[in-house]
């Protein structure tokens, strides 16, 4: 495992079902993340929110005892007003009320005046003159950009459309893909890591797919925890498998831990 | 252009909003147009995916504008669906709009085992596209029939999304595939000319959607003619796949060179 592998730049954490469930810290986990800090690792928490802001992802996991910095955490909205600022774009923003604190500076645009549609989950706004607007702004040229592309979720009532079929609904009628901004795509791994190489970074996460196989897409590590949202054999349904198989985030922090460490003391 | 010289054109194809009409307005030369038509002989249907109002109600909406015609003359897709809904014995849940509602009225639609998905206009709420979703989701072999499946109309000036958009997310969200009546359905068109007694060859389809009224006539192996009015965009002139065997600026001219060809 150690041939080859170059020295650790960054290490990118999923938060639910890696480091808590709900508002249970996993075992172990508060005190990993101390141990992972004493080695001056870069960190990065990244999930795929549509509602929470960076705020009040922050404030939980204060709440839980983990240590962090706001400013650490890379979440599917903060990677979408990320994408807004540095492409100038002024959007229509179809998103929960709740995730406008991220938007600061991008919710007030004129509608004559924007130019993009981010689309997360705002079912006060699905509907057919919210989305008229947004495929006549499509027309004009405007990208796409979704949160994620859930099919449904579950409501207090039964299951619930997601965004992902206004989404769908929207390339159809303008003819135009939409630009994911949330896991798996290597764009959200890549904004999170900034200008370092995705060879030299860490993926943790409980998801194979949007966490493992997506970062390892990228050419990152992917680190498999068996809590949160594993099931048996998971780490058999993708190809390549997960770099790294193990039970909990403290694990997998004590596996890079001394695999870097030998790492660097050879070079 | 030359697609329709030596050609004997007998019967004459029309879609409705975008040649005849956009919103309520009759398109310039388009009532003269179909005078004309008529007094060449030719036989004319008018070939609709509207679903925002009962056949009745169209016709009676557009001898208002001045044109000649009869409630018999328009061919919506709901007939066909309904006939198709009795014969497979389905039970619809309705995502359409209310004032189609009388055309199922003889209908069953307790228990449904199946959506039907047309323009529905406002609506289509958060709320009414999550019945369906449920309806859909919660069934052995969901079925989900779309009246047409097109992606924008002109509305008075302004393009506005078609029911497409919308069956378009329900297929994603319940993961199925959704079948379509009317244009650009095979069917749909072959059943129109049989009861014309046209052959496809001596007909033409004249139309402002691409691919539903010009690509769905062509591959029946009718003439597609494009016109530049209704939903016409610049760009449906390179579309990559449809190929229009004449495009024309307004129903008129299309008219014209129809008459033209028949010399």
């Amino acid at each position: 495992m150690a041939a080859g592998k170059e020295a650790l730049k960054a290490v990118l954490i999923d938060l639910s079902g890696t480091l808590h469930v709900e508002d249970t810290a996993i075992p172990g986990a508060v005190d990993a993340l101390k141990r992972l800090r004493e080695s001056h690792i870069p960190i990065k928490f990244v999930t795929n929110t549509t509602k929470e802001s960076r705020r009040c992802l922050y404030e939980r996991l204060v709440a839980l005892g983990f240590e962090l910095r706001e400013d650490e955490i890379w979440s599917s909205l903060w990677a979408a007003q990320d994408l807004l600022r540095r492409r100038n774009l002024r959007p229509m923003l179809m998103v929960d009320d709740a995730a406008l604190e991220d938007f600061t500076g991008l919710t007030d645009v004129k509608e004559e005046e924007q130019n993009a549609v981010v689309i997360g989950l705002a079912p006060n706004m699905f509907n057919y003159s919210h989305l008229n607007k947004a495929f006549r702004l499509l027309l004009t040229g405007a990208p796409l950009i979704a949160i994620h592309c859930g099919r449904y979720y579950k409501r207090s009532d039964g299951l619930a459309l997601g965004p992902g079929p206004f989404v769908k609904g929207l390339e159809y009628a303008s003819d135009c893909e939409s630009e994911v901004v949330g896991k798996p795509s290597p764009a959200f791994f890549q904004s999170a890591l900034g200008d370092i190489n995705p060879a030299h970074a860490v993926m943790i996460g409980d998801d194979v797919r949007d966490d493992i196989s997506g970062a390892q897409a990228l050419g990152m590590r992917g680190f498999l925890v068996q809590t949160g949202k594993y099931r048996t054999g998971d780490e058999s349904r993708i190809s390549p498998g997960p770099a790294v198989v193990c039970s909990h985030f403290s694990e997998a922090v004590d596996i890079l831990l001394k695999e870097y460490s030998v790492s660097g003391r050879d070079s | 252009m030359s697609a329709l010289e030596n050609s004997r054109v007998t019967g004459v194809l029309l879609d409705v909003s975008g040649v005849l009409k956009d919103g309520e307005t009759a398109i310039p030369g388009s009532v003269e147009a179909i005078r004309k038509l008529r007094e060449a002989g030719l036989t004319i249907r008018f070939l609709t995916n509207e679903t925002q109002m009962t056949r009745r109600k169209l016709a009676a909406s557009l001898i208002d504008l001045g044109f000649c015609l009869q409630e018999r003359d328009i061919i919506p897709p709901c007939p066909a669906l309904v006939t198709l809904l009795k014969r497979e014995n389905m039970r619809p849940h309705l995502l359409v709009h209310p004032d189609i509602l009388p055309e199922f009225d003889g209908i069953d639609k307790s228990n449904p085992n199946c959506v039907v998905v047309s323009d529905a206009a406002d609506n289509f709420t958060y709320e009414n596209l999550n019945e369906a979703f449920r309806v859909l989701i919660n069934m052995e072999k969901p079925r989900l029939f779309s009246l047409g499946r097109g992606k924008y109309y002109s509305d008075n000036g302004g393009l506005t999304l078609d029911v497409g958009a919308f069956t378009a997310a329900l297929e994603y969200a319940a993961d199925i595939k959704a079948e379509v009546i009317g244009k650009p359905q095979p069917e749909f068109f072959m059943s129109v000319l049989r009861d014309m007694r046209v052959e496809p060859q001596e007909a033409v389809m004249i139309g402002d959607d691409i691919v539903g009224d010009v690509g769905g006539a062509q591959n029946c192996g009718l003439t597609g003619v494009l016109v530049r009015t209704g939903k016409y965009r610049s760009s449906d002139e390179k579309h990559p796949t449809v190929h229009p065997d004449a495009i024309v600026d307004d129903l008129a001219q299309g008219v014209d060179l129809i008459l033209k060809s028949r010399k």
